[in-house]
């Protein structure tokens, strides 16, 4: 569990964080998402102590983080950022087995676990001899989010990881992320300026303006009742409809009856809303049938049932 | 990706196996000199028809070089040891405030004459080997300090994020990060520091510290040409020799663009 009290930080005259309070449960995954400059990075790096904070109190598990010492402190914090920080005279190997190393785990552990993880992140084992400057912006990133994930910790603080990456590769790490995150009940404070990534990682979405919290609460709170105009157009403007189509699945909204084969077009039950929707206007129908992961027919979506339920959500 | 087109830091054992080819010729002609150097009279007999004496032969030319080197080298080492401590204390946090008057110190110390500094150091410290190694350790410091600095504030701010972030301590943060990526660059300093010293270490024949420089003195002295060329051609050639195999020394080190800096200004 990761609190912050009334925390600020100023470098000199200006007040970079101001006296923001945040509480992320263990287990949770927190998304800071606000414009360039705002304080996002600053936060991030208060929480590992990366940046001292000048006011208010931070605490992990019920402890001031400064009651630990610096660099324990942030062995036990996965730390990944966009830039990767990468070391250019170290293997991607010995790179990701950082953290291991500096906790003295043993030399085969160590390899145990690089290998696990550069599966993880789908990165081929000749990879492992490789060194950074050797890699595609994604393929950094890659072994940026192993580096944070290698000796296991409880919490991750991660600044635009996914940053440099393309759609599917995006996609498919926000999806293990997700995934590792739910199966190992990990804590995580995820920093990105991609809309979409956030409302979908996020359990609870934070918005920051001016290095305060302008609000805060899970992607549907938000979406359905903004705090302002900055938070509504933030988070997608006229879009938001769209947005939050995207947080539900086909499988929610279906009608559970056997239809015709062949009756209509149609869409995984795992698809989203907008997914949903988009292939209606794309064959300008009203009716989806719904097919499971073997592709058998499930269900039925009619664009009342997608439109009906999304009013008393 | 070509993989030919790359080499790893491996790959310095990699590199062809003639690259100690040129060092070792120039060697190879230093040592061949310095042990028959009197072979070589009848050509010495034509710069100088009229003397009796054409072979500098108050000390063997073996001693004189051996001399010579472990002048320099103890003038490196401590100019090594200085220089790099200066350069690392001074990046540190608590340091850095001293970092304008170290810089500048440095370069007050190359832009001094040697002679001058030897001159001052004879009243103090007499005459011999001691005032010699104190000029050029003063002399070898500026390159190796500036090339330190250089190096070490060259590494991307990320790498030192990453570095702190991860959980490294200061120590080890310098010791596994920043002096292995320095690490090029300081020894592009250690390289000028170097050669410019074999050349600089002659004037210690004037401050009584024997070595190459003696020919060349004692042929200024007596107008004998021919000394003073045995002195320059077997200091230009332990010049090329240090040169050429720092040279070959100089490890590629991927992601920092080694000898960026070199340090000669
Ligand atoms: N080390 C520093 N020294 C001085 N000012 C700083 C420092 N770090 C950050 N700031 C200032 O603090 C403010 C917040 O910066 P921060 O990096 O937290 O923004 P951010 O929300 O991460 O922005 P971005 O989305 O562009 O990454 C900025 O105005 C920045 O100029
Ligand atoms: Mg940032």
């Amino acid at each position: 569990m990761i609190e912050l009290f009334d925390v600020t930080r100023r470098f000199g005259d200006e007040t970079a964080v101001d006296r923001i309070s945040l509480r992320v449960e263990r287990g949770e995954f927190c998304v800071l998402v606000g414009t360039s400059g705002c304080g996002k990075s600053t936060t991030l790096r208060m929480i590992n102590r990366l940046i001292e904070h000048s006011e208010g109190e931070i605490h992990l598990d019920g402890q001031p983080i400064r009651d630990f010492p610096e660099d324990q402190l942030r062995r036990r914090i996965g730390y990944a950022i966009q830039s990767t920080g990468l070391f250019p005279h170290w293997t991607v190997a010995r790179n990701i087995g950082l953290v291991p190393r500096l906790l003295q785990w043993s030399g085969s552990r160590i390899q145990d676990r690089v290998e696990a993880l550069m599966a993880l992140l789908g990165l081929p084992p000749e990879f492992a001899h490789k060194y950074p400057h050797q890699l595609s912006g994604g393929q950094a990133q890659r072994v940026g989010v192993a580096r944070a994930l290698a000796a296991d910790p409880d919490i991750l603080l991660m600044d635009e990881p996914f940053g440099a990456l393309d759609p599917i590769t995006r996609q498919t790490l926000q999806v293990e992320l997700r995934d590792l995150q739910d199966r190992l009940d990990k804590t995580i404070v995820f920093v990105t300026h991609d809309m979409d990534e956030a409302l979908a990682l996020a359990d609870r979405l934070v918005v920051m303006h001016e290095g305060r919290i302008v609000q805060q609460g899970s992607p549907i709170e938000l979406l359905r009742a903004p705090a302002d105009d900055f938070v509504a157009s933030l988070l997608g403007g006229d879009d938001r409809g769209l947005k939050e189509a995207a947080l539900v699945r086909v499988g929610e909204r279906m009608q559970p009856i056997t239809p015709k084969v062949g009756e209509a077009p149609w869409v995984s039950r795992e698809a989203t809303l907008n997914q949903a929707l988009s292939l209606m206007l794309w064959h300008q129908t009203r009716h989806l049938l719904v097919v499971d992961d073997a592709d058998a027919p499930v269900g039925r979506l009619s664009l009342d049932a997608l439109l009906q339920k999304a009013h008393h959500e | 990706m070509s993989e030919a087109a790359f080499n790893g830091p491996g790959s310095v054992n990699g590199r062809s196996r003639w690259r100690f080819a040129v060092p070792l010729i120039w060697l190879t002609a230093l040592l061949l000199l310095a042990v028959g150097m009197t072979t070589l009279e009848p050509l010495f007999r034509l710069f100088e028809p009229d003397l009796r004496q054409v072979i500098y032969d108050r000390e063997h030319f073996w001693v004189l070089l051996g001399e010579h080197v472990l002048m320099v080298a103890v003038a490196a080492l401590l100019a090594t040891c200085v220089g790099v401590a200066a350069a690392v204390a001074v990046t540190r946090a608590a340091g850095r405030d001293f970092m304008p008057m170290v810089a500048q110190l440095a370069s007050i110390g190359q832009t001094f004459p040697p002679v001058a500094v030897l001159a001052l150091a004879v009243p103090v410290l007499g005459f011999g080997t001691v005032p010699l190694i104190v000029a050029l350790l003063l002399y070898g410091l500026l390159p190796i300090v500036r090339n330190t600095l250089a190096g070490i504030q060259g590494i991307s701010a990320e790498v030192l994020e990453a570095a702190r972030g991860m959980g490294m301590t200061p120590r080890q943060v310098l010791l596994q990060v920043e002096l292995p990526l320095a690490a090029p660059v300081i020894l592009a300093g250690i390289r000028t520091s170097v050669t410019v010293n074999v050349a600089t270490a002659a004037l210690g024949a004037t401050v009584g510290a024997s070595n190459l420089g003696d020919p060349i003195i004692s042929g200024i002295v007596n107008g004998n040409t021919a000394y003073i060329i045995q002195g320059a051609v077997m200091i230009g050639l332990l010049a090329l020799t240090v040169d050429s195999l720092f040279e070959q020394l100089q490890p590629g080190v991927p992601g920092q663009s080694s000898g960026a800096q070199s340090g000669q200004g």
